[in-house]
């Protein structure tokens, strides 16, 4: 009941509120030295100080006022604040594609309670159709919330939920799937449902924002309905990502689960698609492939589902002078395999050597990644290579280094006591996570300033 | 003081936008602006107040380090967006929001590297508030009285027209509540302006242009810090409110850290009479245009009230302009009908060439409207161009004409095919017609439209934002934004304000300019002097010269002739430091130099400005050698009148006055000058 009456407040204001007998929601007048002020007393954030109240002036306006300068403070009324998010039944028609939306955390689409603030999450069916409607022209849509977890908080334990919900869904009979995923390790999360989800009949999107549904110039609600078009009626029978292409409200693209990766912190065309080109653009339920070799969607419901996951491997991300206890530490803590993200083709330094080579000797298995992100390991052209080569490090061609390690872990998982499986499986592609051939398209990072790319941002949306 | 069971209820409001009196003075005569007094204004229940936008001198921007007051006319990239009312702003969607959204509109931002980063285009969160920005913010609240607040909370105010990239503006609260002296003898007002309140925001786009179904922004000024001081609105005749708004003006410059120049203050006015209902007015750039702004405002209001009473007096009822919420088939409705077909083929021009390009024609009925779309409600504009504007604004017919209504005669349609649309509309003799044409999937929004503004017509005056027009009129911007559009910005934690920084400021606090008014009197200045300094740039470089008496007179004459001159031969506008000028102000002020070389040094100090001041002012100063030099001067004339035998004194005089006014102004007064040569030139026989 205290909690509720001061939320948020410590010492020395919540002795001051008790003092005066106000709590929060209460509407005060407050005497300070600095004059008075009237408003809504808000609940105070955990993470701000400890010497400020929060008013709510009736303009709408929040202000702070320092405890030590109150003088007094006195009831003039009480407003309790409601959460809660109007609801609307989602409408069902006969002739459209039954959709699943699994949701495991991210807010997808929410409303702001104006008064306090809070985010509120939408994700019922109703709830969603009132955030937005479009989605009742494209599909049945259901849900089901699996977790709430921040992206950060995403792992194992999660992928392997999602892969099974993912596989009784599918033989559940829906047309698609869409995986509700904060955006910062969806990536991870793409790349864990394309092994352990392998060649599903329908496609299965994850879809998230960059900037939060709350407010008027979110990508959610673009997104949201794209991945939706993509699950229900889309060819494209793989694990996606469907995110903004350009950061002009234009077109999404379906980036496959083992190519995308989220490379800037707040742009909203962050995904881009690594060493090949995207699957496909999508633009309010216009489909237009880039690439022809995918997995088409299949009527039939089979699909090979296979959770597993083994949480002792790490990723190495190689600098100049890292040092052998580096690798020696992640060996003697029972690491089970290790990816390097190396430098140029594939290089470590040499004081690596003796570690790579006791890690090797203890049947850890380790593989090479490239820090450049693009390109292939090509272990072979310097002599570097060659020897690292000799130690028991495995080439992994352009696997990502977040994919290699996702990768690893799953087939660590599937094949915990057998070195020699687990490599093999590690060289094999599965999902398109290595590429025969990069084309010459698949690295494109334009540099600002160049005339001839300013001509070109002149006459396109960047 | 409420009781216990009492205290259990909200009792804080918002502040009211309704004007406390409700007799509509409908029987007020029509007069124009200046036929008024400030009683007549009274009777009309007039009200108003102003927000006064203000930006600050920063170097950079309020929540980015991108540079602040750079303006661009080019631009390297665009970006397009939209604007997605979030849940709250609408309260609930229906069909009716989902359909508005439909007719969104493409909103294209342009973007120039220099003066924009990914912040204003929303694809990187806030940097920390600008603290150059926050100390402004404060000193100006002081300047106002104002109650400061202890800890900043960033908000979220949302705009869905575009004109900011988020969909929403970042702004807090610094100060409420104070009160400046109100002070004007011509006017008769000698009280308290009180302050509402004052808020550090960041400023919008600039609109580049706004056609159909696209809107263009340019973003140099994007994220700009501003002050925002709201005022009550207690002016109650326009030319108090004029007053006003230079007095805040005034106030808020007085700090010396706001921008000047175009663009750089901007006010919006509301304005309310008895009956009718507070109407915010946005942008304003010049003081000069409020009065007859807000004078026929004051008059739409009152002839809005006048249709209201009308329609009351045909028993209109507000439930024959509802349409059932639905998508794109606004023509199965009661009272609306597609015309195309009767109309294609029609004499009027605009209407036949817009459906031979295939678009439609709607015609819809308005019950009991008959002779009132001509009702005048501004100079030279009628009701029907509430609906216009309307339909404009949010159908986004842009063409013009778009409508047509049976109101006009001898123009545009026939008789005959409006007594076709009375009978296919079934209409009654009270009803008035409207046909609007454009492309098809923005008919069934105009539709909509029209039937809501007939509706609101019965409300009297609609709750609306409306943009200012350079002759005085107004029209409409935009449905006024709900009042919950406000939320805290998750992405900037509260920024505390601290005790020594408020005290610091306190101390070096400029003059506020009723003080200075004050001290200007005690120098000498006479008030009309005074009223032209107080808001003119070179205020401050006044000061810095710490003129008294006439001189201080002849220095501020001299600085608001000759800067203005030099400034429009240069091209540009810029302050000479107070450091040149001294040596200038101070001969005055110790008589070295004479008054009437005062404008000439002040040119010379500021066109030559590789000289030294002293030697420029030197050359003025009266010396010891100036006698015997004018003796040389004098006996030269004497000689040349002398052997040019001259005889007629006064171009003689004329001719000798030039030569030596050149060579000993500001020396020598033109009278001693002029009597010496008077001498000199008898001596040389001139008489």
């Amino acid at each position: 009941m205290n909690d509720d009456r001061y939320k948020g407040y410590r010492e020395p204001c919540l002795g001051l509120l008790q003092r005066f007998d106000v709590g929060v929601w209460y509407e005060v007048r407050v005497t300070t030295r600095e004059g008075s002020f009237e408003g809504l007393l808000l609940p105070r954030s955990v993470t701000s100080d400890a010497h400020h109240i929060v008013l709510k002036l009736t303009t709408g306006y929040n202000v702070g006022l320092r405890c030590d300068t109150i003088v007094e403070m006195q009831q003039i009324g009480y407003r309790e604040a409601h959460y809660k998010i109007p609801e609307q039944e989602f409408p069902v028609s006969r002739d459209k594609p039954r959709v699943k939306l699994l949701g495991t955390g991210g807010t997808i689409a929410s409303r702001l309670d104006y008064r306090t603030g809070a985010v509120i999450p939408a994700f019922s069916p109703g709830e969603l159709y009132g955030s937005v409607p479009e989605l009742a022209e494209i599909c049945n849509l259901e849900t089901d919330k699996l977790f709430g977890v921040f992206s950060e908080n995403m792992g194992p334990e999660q992928y392997l939920v999602l892969a099974e919900t993912i596989g009784q869904t599918i033989e559940e009979g829906y047309a698609g799937i869409v995986v509700g995923h904060g955006t910062d390790t969806m990536h991870h999360t793409a790349a864990a449902l394309s092994f352990m989800v392998q060649d599903p009949p329908v496609p299965i999107v994850m879809v998230g924002s960059q900037r939060s549904s709350d407010r008027p110039s979110s990508d959610a609600a673009q997104n949201l309905i794209n991945a939706t078009w993509a699950a229900a009626t889309g060819d494209i029978a793989e694990v996606m990502v469907c995110m903004f292409g350009p950061t002009s409200d234009q077109y999404n693209l379906l980036h496959r689960g083992t190519r995308v990766r989220k490379m800037h912190s707040s742009y909203r065309s962050t995904f881009r698609t690594l060493g090949d080109i995207p699957l496909a653009m999508v633009d309010d339920g216009v489909i237009t492939h880039l690439k022809d070799d995918y997995r088409p969607r299949r009527d039939d419901r089979r699909v090979k589902v296979q959770p597993a996951f083994e949480e002792k491997v790490s990723l190495l991300y190689y600098y100049p002078n890292m040092q052998a206890d580096m690798v020696d530490a992640l060996v003697e803590r029972g690491y089970k395999g290790i990816v390097l993200a190396g430098t140029g083709l594939g290089h470590v330094n040499r004081t690596l050597y003796p570690a790579l080579r006791r890690a090797h000797e203890a049947g850890v298995v380790v593989f090479m990644t490239l820090q450049t992100l693009w390109g292939f390991v090509q272990m072979h052209v310097y002599e570097t290579g060659r020897e690292i080569l000799e130690l028991g490090v495995v080439p992994l061609a352009n696997m990502l280094p977040e994919v290699a390690y996702i990768k690893l872990g799953w087939a660590l998982g599937m094949h915990p006591d057998d070195p020699a499986r687990v490599v093999e499986l590690m060289t094999t592609s599965i999902a398109g996570e290595m590429t025969e051939r990069e084309p010459h398209d698949g690295y494109l990072v334009f540099q600002g300033g160049v005339p001839e790319i300013q001509d070109f941002l002149q006459q396109v949306w960047k | 003081m409420a009781s216990a069971s009492d205290l259990n209820r909200p009792h804080l409001l918002p502040p009211s936008d309704i004007n406390p009196r409700t007799d509509a003075p409908l029987d007020f005569p029509d007069r124009g602006f200046g036929a008024l007094t400030a009683d007549d204004y009274r009777v009309l229940g007039f009200m108003s107040g102003l927000e006064v936008h203000q930006q600050l001198a920063t170097a950079r921007k309020l929540f980015c380090r991108c540079p602040a007051g750079i303006r661009v006319d080019h631009f390297d990239t665009e970006v397009l967006r939209h604007m997605r009312p979030t849940l709250s702003e609408l309260g609930e969607y229906d069909g009716c929001a989902l359909m508005e959204f439909k007719t969104r509109k493409e909103i294209v931002y342009q973007l120039e590297r220099g003066t924009v980063c990914t912040y204003e285009i929303d694809d990187t969160p806030p940097f920390e508030i600008n603290p150059e920005a926050v100390e402004i913010a404060i000193e100006v609240a002081q300047l106002f009285h104002l109650n400061l607040v202890q800890e900043l909370h960033v908000m979220r105010k949302q705009y869905l027209d575009g004109s900011i990239p988020t969909g929403f503006q970042r702004t807090a609260m610094v100060g409420l509540d104070g009160e400046i002296p109100f002070v004007d003898k011509e006017l008769g007002i000698d009280r308290p302006l009180r302050i509402r309140q004052l808020s550090l925001e960041e400023d919008s786009c600039r609109e580049i242009s706004d056609i159909g179904h696209r809107i263009v922004f340019r973003t140099d000024r994007l994220g700009t810090p501003l002050t925002e001081v709201v005022t009550e609105p207690e002016m109650l005749s326009p030319l108090e409110l004029q007053a006003a708004a230079r007095l805040v003006a005034r106030t808020t410059r007085a700090s010396g850290r706001v921008r000047r120049g175009a663009g750089a203050a901007r006010q919006d006015v509301n304005v309310s009479i008895a009956g009718g209902r507070r109407i915010e007015i946005k942008g304003v750039s010049h003081h000069k245009g409020l009065p007859l702004l807000v004078h026929n405002e004051a008059y739409r209001q009152l002839n809005l009230l006048r249709i209201r009473e009308e329609l009351r007096r045909r028993g209109v009822q507000p439930q024959w302009f509802i349409l059932p919420p639905g998508n794109g088939d606004a023509e199965e409705s009661d009272g609306v009908l597609d015309a195309t077909a009767i109309l294609s083929g029609c004499d009027f021009a605009p209407l036949r060439d817009s459906l031979d390009a295939g678009e439609s024609a709607l015609a819809v009925r308005l019950r009991g409207f008959k002779g009132l779309l001509l009702h005048r409600t501004q100079p030279g504009v009628t009701f029907a161009n509430e609906f216009a504007d309307r339909v404009r604004v949010i159908a986004c017919l842009t063409a013009r004409p778009f409508l047509i209504h049976s109101d006009i005669e001898g123009y545009g349609l026939e008789h005959a095919l409006w007594s076709q649309l009375h009978k296919a509309l079934q209409c009654e003799e009270q009803d008035a017609m409207i046909v609007v044409w454009g492309p098809r999937r923005d008919l069934d929004t105009a539709v909509r439209e029209i039937f809501i503004r007939a509706k609101d017509a019965l409300i009297g005056v609609p709750a609306e934002t409306r943009q200012a027009f350079p002759d005085g009129t107004n029209g409409f911007e935009r449905i006024l934004p709900g009042v919950d559009r406000m939320y805290p910005d998750t992405d900037t934690p509260p920024v505390p304000i601290d005790d020594a920084l408020v005290e610091r400021i306190r101390l070096e606090l400029p003059e506020r300019p009723w003080e200075k008014t004050r001290r200007c009197i005690s120098l000498g200045l006479p008030p009309d002097a005074i009223d032209r300094l107080l808001d003119a740039p070179w205020c401050k470089l006044f000061d810095q010269l710490q003129a008294e008496g006439a001189v201080a007179q002849r220095i501020t004459y001299a600085l608001e002739k000759r800067l203005p001159h030099w400034w429009r031969e240069w091209g540009h506008r810029e302050l000479p430091s107070a450091e040149r000028l001294r040596p200038w102000a101070k001969a005055l002020a110790d008589g070295e130099v004479h008054p009437q070389a005062c404008e000439a040094i002040l040119d010379r100090l500021l066109r030559e400005s590789d000289r030294p001041a002293e030697e420029i002012v030197a050359a003025y100063r009266s010396s010891e050698g100036d006698e015997k030099e004018l003796a040389e001067l004098l006996e030269s004339i004497e000689r040349d009148c002398a052997f040019l035998r001259v005889k007629e004194i006064e171009p003689a005089l004329r001719w000798a006055m030039g030569r030596l006014m050149a060579a000993f102004k500001g020396k020598r007064t033109p009278e001693e000058l002029r009597e010496r040569a008077v001498k000199a030139l008898a001596s040389g026989g001139v008489q």
